[in-house]
């Protein structure tokens, strides 16, 4: 009984993941350097799943993945209680926290070796790839764990809009909740520990990676001739 | 690449900036041309637009027959001649200031950063480390690198797409003395081996004359005077340029012999001596020496090795004091030339320096400077 729910959160965590690297990665390389009106606006809803309850959270996907809403209405999807919803939901949770992680360490990124690559025959893509993602790695890779692992752990929206239908979208928090309900206390202490076990993993890995001096910028100093 | 065909870069460059109005013309042929003044005088920017790294409003960047950038003002400028090209497709390379060496890079790797991803670029980027002298620390990275070396690692990146154009931005402020004179010596030799087009910025006197060809005066964003160095120096345009050069000590002497790392000089009647390179050989030339450069002997007191040669005497002219840095001294030596002499507040405080009184001075060879002859401007 702990199998189940383990591949199941497994696989929705790597997929909320990836979709947490790409979409969170890219708001960042687009908000880090840019400035518009209503920037500030677009950040905090980016940052709203942080702090609202997650019934709130919840209520929206229904709203949206449920079957008036616009993907049942233009893709004739109705995503409600599959595994994709979950993906969502813990999407959605985790992205603020990759966000904010990598949006800091690009916005750290000294511009001027963005442009001494420039100058080098770089185009922007070359820049972003070469220059500004490699040295602001250590702050992408601390907020994708940070999001994974915040994905990994999601259970209130995922309640909302997955269900708890074991086999299919039982992650191991649910798998935890309906243990509890009944009444299986060996089965329950099995899960925290696991699930204890991988906050604490995720967080040592943040801190082995977090930003260090020596490859936030030209700082060091320099060795005597 | 062919010397002495004349590349030439031209620009007319109008832009607004937060504090002041950069509006520049230079015309710049192959040589080393110094961009001089203080900070806020634009030099920095006018690299930035030739690199394209700033928009100018207006004007126009070409280097030989190739437009860099053109926009004309105004509501009637079309828009189908307007030209702004990419930092990338200038073919220029960039010294930066702290030199912007990639910290994630090893010295290898930043050189051979503009030439990725070619297979050669591994080659060429070694080549370019051995002229400079760091092939055994091409897997270092930036930061296990002193000063010196960074700097050198730099010149090589920017060279290593082979530029038309070099722009250097206070280059060697961050390094001590004898280290700075190897790296001007180098650069000018590279710049004449590579046809470059170069700008050098600096707020820095000694560096200007040692490097440059020619020398332009910047102020508020404007070209107050452009020139070979010693023309600059000797016939200032107006009181600004007098002042921002800061304008002593210039001197014509006759060379009457040279060995092999000195040049004796007749001046006005005083033999003197110059630790100056061979090439320096002409049969009249200028040097300059800074005040500091000029040491007050102190009669009872033993003379310091370096200050055995150059002893000259003279009468005081004027004396004056300064808070912030010591004593300037104005003397009329036996020649009849008139030199400056600064010296700090802590040394020489017994010495008379009454006007009219007797004075020991030397000129201490490292210190004496041989200008550039202004040849190499002449052409086109």
């Amino acid at each position: 009984m702990i199998w189940q729910p383990l591949m199941i959160s497994l696989k929705v965590a790597s997929a909320a993941t990836a979709l947490i690297f790409i979409i969170g990665g890219g708001l960042a390389v687009w908000l880090a350097r840019s400035s518009f009106r209503g920037q500030s606006v677009v950040e905090a809803l980016i940052h709203l799943p942080l702090v609202l309850p997650p019934s709130v959270v919840g209520y929206y996907l229904l709203v949206v993945l449920g079957q008036s809403g616009p993907l049942a209405h233009w893709l004739g999807w109705n995503a409600l209680f599959t595994w994709p919803a979950a993906v969502i939901a813990a999407t959605i949770v985790g992205l603020p926290l990759m966000f904010q992680a990598s949006r800091a360490a690009i916005a750290n990124v000294d511009p001027t070796f963005e442009q001494a690559a420039r100058t080098l025959g770089s185009s922007e893509l070359a820049v972003l790839w070469r220059i500004t993602l490699p040295l602001s790695r250590r702050g992408i890779i601390a907020g994708l764990v940070l999001g994974g692992t915040r994905a990994l752990g999601e259970f209130g929206a995922t309640l909302m809009v997955a269900g708890n239908l074991p086999g299919r979208t039982q992650t191991l928090p649910l798998a935890i909740y309906d243990s509890v309900l009944s009444r299986q206390p060996e089965l329950t202490q099995y899960l925290v520990l696991l699930m204890t076990l991988m906050g604490f993993f995720s967080l040592w890995l943040v801190r082995r990676v977090e930003p260090g001096r020596r490859l936030s910028g030209a700082g060091a100093a320099p060795a005597a001739e | 690449m062919s010397e002495g065909e004349g590349r030439r870069l031209s620009l007319d460059i109008r832009r607004q900036l937060s504090d002041f109005h950069l509006d520049v013309k230079l015309e710049v042929g192959g040589e080393i041309l110094v961009l001089y003044g203080g900070s806020g005088a634009g030099k920095t920017s006018t690299l930035n637009a030739v690199a394209g790294l700033l928009t100018p409003d207006s004007g126009e960047i070409r280097l030989d027959d190739e437009i860099l950038f053109r926009r004309d003002s105004g509501p009637a400028a079309g828009r189908s001649d307007r030209r702004n090209l990419p930092p990338r497709k200038r073919g220029v390379g960039y010294v930066f200031q702290d030199y912007a060496l990639f910290p994630h890079l090893t010295a290898e790797e930043n050189v051979a950063f503009s030439l990725w991803p070619d297979r050669n670029g591994r080659t060429r980027a070694l080549e370019l480390l051995e002229r400079m002298s760091l092939t055994h620390l091409a897997a270092r990275f930036p930061h296990q690198l002193s000063g010196g070396q960074q700097q050198r690692v730099a010149i090589a990146r920017a060279l290593a797409s082979r530029p038309r154009i070099l722009l250097l931005d206070e280059p060697f402020s961050a390094l001590d003395l004898p280290l700075r004179e190897r790296l001007q010596q180098d650069l000018r030799q590279l710049r004449r081996e590579l046809d470059l087009v170069a700008l050098y910025v600096t707020h820095n006197l000694d560096d200007a004359v040692a490097v440059g060809d020619r020398v332009a005066v910047l102020q508020n964003g404007r070209v107050l005077q452009v020139g070979p160095v010693d023309q600059v120096f000797r016939h200032p345009v107006d009181r600004h340029v007098a002042e921002i050069m800061g304008l002593r000590n210039l001197f014509h002497a006759r060379v009457t012999s040279a060995d092999f790392e000195c040049l004796h000089l007749d001046w006005q009647g005083l033999a003197i001596e110059a630790i100056a390179p061979p090439e320096a050989a002409e049969s009249t030339v200028t040097f300059y020496i800074h005040p500091e450069e000029v040491k007050v002997i102190y009669p009872d007191a033993p003379l310091a090795d370096d200050l055995s040669h150059n002893l000259v005497a003279g009468r005081v002219v004027s004396h004056q004091h300064h808070v912030d840095h010591g004593h300037d001294l104005s003397v009329r030596l036996t020649n009849d030339q008139l030199v400056e002499v600064r010296f700090p507040d802590s040394a020489y405080t017994e010495l008379s320096l009454e006007s009219g009184e007797g004075i020991q001075l030397c000129l201490r060879r490292q210190g004496l400077t041989i200008l550039h002859p202004p040849a190499e401007a002449k052409q086109g």
